[in-house]
């Protein structure tokens, strides 16, 4: 959130979608008048092949669709959910716009950060947990409001946030 | 005959009055007629009225986003980003009231407040359009007090060969992102994040490197985008600007030479909408640098072995004086007269007159081929391959054998052997850097080179004369469209350094024509006159270049 | 109020096409399309129903298909579903998503026979990944009975509806931002006119309407534009309303009503909200989400919560996302967090609103931390008027600063206290001594 999104991190390696994720992008390309409007679904696939998108993905997505990288550059860094840089198998977003921040947000966020031993935008040392603080997510009404990767976590209190935790942690 | 009143012819119905091609806008209460497919920045413009802008360019776009160009339109409760409003008739724009001027001061304001103070070193001050504004439209204090923005890592970075980034003074116009994406072609540069975070940037790994980068930094109306080649080395307001015409090939861009001191710091482009628009490649911009170069400061002469300082006319008679030798043992066959197409139609028509005293049909013009290069006029790409800027008019003047001549092809192949060889322009050839073809022209008794540059001919040669540069001279070129344009002298020559017009010129009266006062502007007037295609051209009506028979001619002012 | 747009939900299975059309669902579409109903019929139903935007602007949405072009010159129509639903406090299409997917889905095929589109997308934030998949879910169900592909129903009309995830971007919900997003660029909004019905997507004819909006179509065409007129307390603000109410209230959650609740009974009624946590007073109440001026306690005494009952007290029903703020919250520290994400999802492409809302946002933050000054709550106005009213491409600043400036008008004593005393007037950042 106070944090920048200039920089697309290198994998350090060439990314090619394997097959399946390629037979998903071909399918996705059906539903769109042109190559370009498939950018956000394609990345989102990019997303769940990798984890995250790296220069190195963003090229690849440039290729597939015939963009030019530093359009793809653009678009990533616009959206705040394609993650520029690995994060943890548990990506940690707590909300701390308006109504959640009116029930408790920021202490619920401060509780994640201090159990898992993390800053915002940071990731434990095991790769299990990144957290970050993002805008608010539609759980108003059962504030404070959180999600970790896909699933909603809500409303949270302490004792929720801890089991949750506790469990995660006990996952392999 | 009846005398039947003859009913009268039913009238023919009035001719509908042409359509319209203009709209009828006001400004501030003052009607214009304007072009009906004109930006209402451009139509102000015509109507005197200065609407501020940064993010408006001619060329590009329109995407309303940097919010200086905000009027009233009657009719129009909020205020209007002018450039986005679609002219129409009747069209009534405010540009003076309070509203206004609030709005445009809030701009400002705006812009500043995150814009670092750092006009003193920054190469952009003195035509910065962010500087212009300030004085013209903003408020004279920030009510900032928060830390400025940063960009660590993203300021002064070279971001490709030519081009410098400095986010921290980027006020985000979208003006090069625009560039690289609707006229290169290339799309180098993107956005990056959002909102206050918002930066220009390029793909790791794949830098500003188009064939026009530079212009980048042109359009960029602060100094965020600027050239590695002019950073630090003069304050704008030094410069002198001459219009002249880019050296580097034969599209002929218009340029500006820029200069104090005569020293040449930097071209830009000139507009003329049917050559170059507002662009210039970077191969011809940079030539802006070389154009400094010399080695060649005085004529000399070999004698014997030693060669010799001499004064420019010494020389000059020594060449007569070769040339009236082999003409009275060898006949004309044995001069050969060799131009070439970085000389101006001048100085090639003054060459070409001398061969055709002597009575020599030896005569042709040096024109190296270059890589295809080329640049968007307002309409379409043109597109040049010589490396010079007037292959055509070199032919246009005469510069090929006449009956019974020869041309540069057979006197290198040796089936020609001339006595005496006059190369009125030994810059920029490849064969004055070739041994075998040096070799070849040494093969002649008397080997006279006009230069700039120090190279294997001049050091082959017999006489060296020292040539001005393109910013030391004036004449015209006549590029591949056929459009022959003018090009101004920025400085005078260090004597004795002279143009190559004025070495002719002595040459001519030694060897017994011409006229002492005779300058580039009578050689026009003798081109007008004798040159077929070039008849009637007058220097008057070279400004934007004028195309050979078919008479084009638009000029649209600064952007 | 009998409910309609909710009257699915809570019920087993609803997300199934097997319960909707055992609860009648797709008559509408059966009936429009097997009884020879024209797309201008349908248009003008929905017209005269007055069925205004539920995304957040009230405009007309008949009056918008309205505007679409005879003659198309062979381009495509689209429908856009904005389901990038955003704005803090609301949470409505969520709901409608997740637990009753056809009736979207048959708003969509309503529409789209109505303005003749062939291809319609749901735009749907990409944080509401499992709305995505019922979404999905529910399309192949619809497309296996017939409801969607080509040839629906055996008539001429034939349609395919794709659901688009967004990225996280709250300027996507502004429609030529979601326009500009489903291009595959950054959702920067465009330049008006030419509006998305002349040249949208694709430089084609184009139709954005919100999730809440299209489902109330589906109802207009199953019960008439004359009953849909009766609901509510007149015929420029008629319907069944979804109202997301949260903040410091008993009951927080979505809830069904007649346009023109009065917001007294929202926040205190026994069906809605029930009152108060904790009993405490209200000091604030944003009727509209994020993007509404504020107001105080004594203004939400007679307040209809529909469009105009809601402009007449000087803000907005916007997405009705009513957030209530009790007397122990610091509106300074209130004004503070929605600046914070307005400067967060500003798409900065104007310089008023990129440069503007950081701005605000640290002034605020300034002064909420007791380094404030006493001009500074001036300025925070100041900037406040440079920012709005056409000084930016869309109404994105316009909204960035309701938060500040009515604060600021509203409660300028509470922004003294923290300039003089350094401290809040309630007792240091009220908001986080909330403890979970």
């Amino acid at each position: 959130m106070s944090h920048t999104r200039y920089r697309v991190m290198e994998a350090g390696e060439a990314r090619r979608f394997p097959p399946e994720a390629m037979a998903r992008i071909e399918k996705i390309l059906t539903r769109y008048p042109t190559k370009q409007a498939a950018l956000l679904p394609v990345l989102w696939v990019a997303q769940e092949t990798w984890g995250w998108i790296s220069k190195e993905a963003g090229e690849e997505v440039a290729r597939v669709l015939d963009l030019p990288p530093s359009h793809v550059d653009g678009v990533l860094t616009f959206y705040t959910m394609y993650n520029l840089r690995p994060v943890g198998k548990h990506l940690l977003q707590v909300c701390t716009s308006i109504s959640c921040h009116l029930n408790g947000a920021e202490s619920l966020l401060e509780r994640c950060g201090k159990r898992l031993g993390i800053g915002l935008e940071e990731t434990t040392a095991d790769g299990k947990f990144t957290l970050v603080e993002v805008e608010c997510i539609a759980g108003c009404d059962r504030a404070p409001s959180m999600m970790v990767n896909d699933q909603y976590f809500e409303p949270m209190d302490a004792g929720k946030l801890d089991a949750l935790l506790d469990r995660l942690s006990r996952e392999a | 005959m009846s005398s039947t009143p003859v009913a009268p012819p039913p009238s023919a119905p009035p001719p509908a009055p042409p359509p319209k091609d203009t709209f009828t806008v006001s400004f501030d209460g003052k009607a214009i007629e304007v072009p009906k497919n004109l930006n209402l920045i451009d139509a102000a413009k015509l109507a005197g009225v200065d609407i501020p802008h940064f993010c408006y360019h001619p060329r590009l776009s329109v995407v309303g986003q940097c919010r200086m160009c905000l009027v009233e339109i009657e009719g129009m409760p909020k205020i209007q980003a002018a450039c986005t409003v679609p002219l129409k008739d009747g069209l009534s724009v405010k540009t003076t009231t309070d509203k206004v001027k609030n709005a445009r001061a809030a701009t400002m304001e705006f812009l500043l407040i995150n814009h670092p103070l750092d006009c003193p070193i920054c190469d952009q001050a003195g035509e910065c359009t962010l500087q212009d504004n300030s004085f013209g439209y903003g408020n004279q204090l920030s009510r900032f007090d928060e830390a400025k923005r940063q960009y660590p890592t993203f300021d002064r970075t070279m971001i490709g060969p030519h081009v410098v980034a400095d986010m921290t003074r980027c006020i985000q116009c979208t003006r090069c992102i625009r560039f690289t994406h609707e006229i290169a072609g290339t799309s180098e540069l993107t956005f990056l994040d959002r909102g206050g975070r918002t930066l220009v940037w390029t793909h790791e790994g794949q830098p500003l490197a188009n064939d026009w980068s530079g212009c980048a930094a042109d359009v960029c109306p602060v100094g965020a985008l600027t050239t590695r080649e002019f950073r630090f080395r003069s304050r704008v307001w030094y410069l002198q600007k001459t219009p002249s015409v880019c050296p580097g090939c034969n599209v002929g861009c218009n340029i500006s030479i820029e200069s104090r001191d005569d020293v040449v710091y930097r071209f830009l482009p000139r507009l003329n909408p049917t050559v170059n628009d507002y662009w210039l490649c970077d191969y011809g911009r940079f030539l802006s640098e070389p154009l400094n170069d010399r080695d060649v400061h005085k004529a000399t002469v070999r004698e014997g072995s030693a060669v010799r300082e001499a004064t420019v006319p010494a020389a000059v008679d020594r060449i007569a004086r070769e040339i009236r030798s082999s003409l009275e043992g060898k006949g004309p066959g044995a001069v050969f007269f060799l131009g070439s197409a970085h000389l101006s139609n001048e100085e090639n028509f003054l060459l070409r007159k001398i061969a055709d005293h002597v009575g020599s049909p030896n005569r042709d013009a040096i024109v190296d081929k270059s890589r295809p290069r080329k640049v968007k006029s307002k309409t379409v790409w043109v597109e040049g391959d010589d490396a010079g800027a007037n292959h055509q008019g070199a032919k246009d003047m005469g510069l090929s054998p006449g009956a019974g001549g020869h041309g540069l092809d057979a006197v290198i192949a040796g089936k020609a052997s001339p006595e005496v060889i006059l190369i009125a322009d030994a810059a920029f050839s490849a064969i004055a850097d070739d041994p075998e073809k040096v070799a070849a022209l040494r093969r002649a008794r008397f080997l006279a080179v006009a230069a700039r540059n120090a190279n294997a001919l001049t050091r082959a040669a017999d006489v060296v004369l020292p040539a001005a540069s393109l910013a030391e001279k004036e004449g015209t070129f006549t590029n591949v469209q056929g459009r022959v344009q003018k090009f101004d002298r920025a400085f005078l020559p260090k004597p004795p350094i002279r143009a190559a017009w004025e070495h002719l010129l002595l040459l001519a009266l030694a060897l017994g024509f011409g006229d002492r006062s005779w300058t580039p502007h009578d050689l026009l007037r003798q081109i007008a006159a004798e040159v077929p295609d070039y008849a009637g051209i007058k220097e008057e009506e070279l400004e934007g270049g004028r195309l050979l028979k078919k008479g084009d001619f638009a000029w649209a002012g600064r952007p | 109020m009998e409910k309609v747009l909710t009257a699915r939900i809570g019920k087993k299975d609803s997300r199934s096409i097997d319960t909707y059309l055992a609860d009648g669902g797709y008559t509408g579409v059966k009936r429009v399309l097997t009884s020879g109903m024209t797309p201008e019929q349908v248009i003008e139903e929905v017209k005269k129903a007055n069925v205004r935007g539920r995304g957040g602007a009230g405009f007309s949405a008949g009056v918008k298909w309205g505007f679409l072009p005879k003659d198309t010159k062979g381009k495509p129509i689209y429908l856009f579903c904005n389901a990038d639903e955003s704005e803090p406090g609301t949470f409505k299409d969520r709901l409608l998503m997740e637990n009753d997917p056809h009736q979207l889905i048959e708003g969509m095929i309503l529409a789209s026979y109505a303005i003749r589109c062939r291809n319609a997308y749901i735009y749907i934030r990409g944080e509401f990944y499992d709305g995505a998949r019922i979404l999905e879910r529910a399309i192949g169900e619809a497309y296996a009975k017939g409801y969607l592909g080509e040839k629906i129903l055996g008539s001429r009309f034939s349609l395919d509806i794709t659901v688009h995830r967004g990225a996280g971007a709250y300027i996507c919900g502004e429609e030529t931002g979601l326009i500009e997003s489903i291009e595959g660029k950054r959702g920067q909004p465009r330049i008006k006119p030419p509006f998305p019905a002349v040249s949208g997507a694709f430089a084609a004819p184009t139709i954005v309407n919100n999730v809440e909006t299209l489902c109330c179509v589906k109802h207009v065409i199953d019960r008439g534009a004359e009953w849909f007129l009766k609901i509510g307390r007149n015929e420029k603000n008629a319907g069944p309303k979804l109202f997301c109410i949260s903040g410091h209230v008993n009951r927080p959650g979505v809830y069904e009503a007649a346009m023109g609740l009065p917001l007294k009974d929202l926040i205190f009624g026994a069906e809605y909200a029930q009152g108060m946590k904790g009993g405490k007073k209200i000091k604030a109440v944003i009727p509209g989400g994020a993007s509404a001026p504020m107001l105080t306690a004594a203004e939400i005494d007679d307040c209809p919560l529909d469009f105009d009952g809601v402009a007449a007290k000087g803000s907005m029903l916007g997405s009705a996302a009513i957030v209530v703020i009790n007397e122990d919250a610091c509106i300074v520290d209130v004004a503070k967090n929605l600046s914070k994400f307005f400067s967060h999802e500003s798409c900065g492409q104007c310089t008023p609103c990129r440069e503007g809302t950081p701005w605000l946002y640290k002034v605020l933050t300034r002064i909420e931390a007791g380094q404030g000054r006493m001009e500074d709550i001036d300025l925070l106005a100041r900037i406040c008027n440079q920012m709005a009213n056409g000084m930016t491409i869309c109404v994105f600043a316009d909204a960035a600063i309701a938060p500040p400036l009515s604060s600021v008008t509203k409660f300028r004593a509470e922004y003294e206290h923290h300039v003089t005393q350094k401290r809040c007037l309630v007792g240091a950042r009220a908001a986080e001594l909330v403890t979970v």
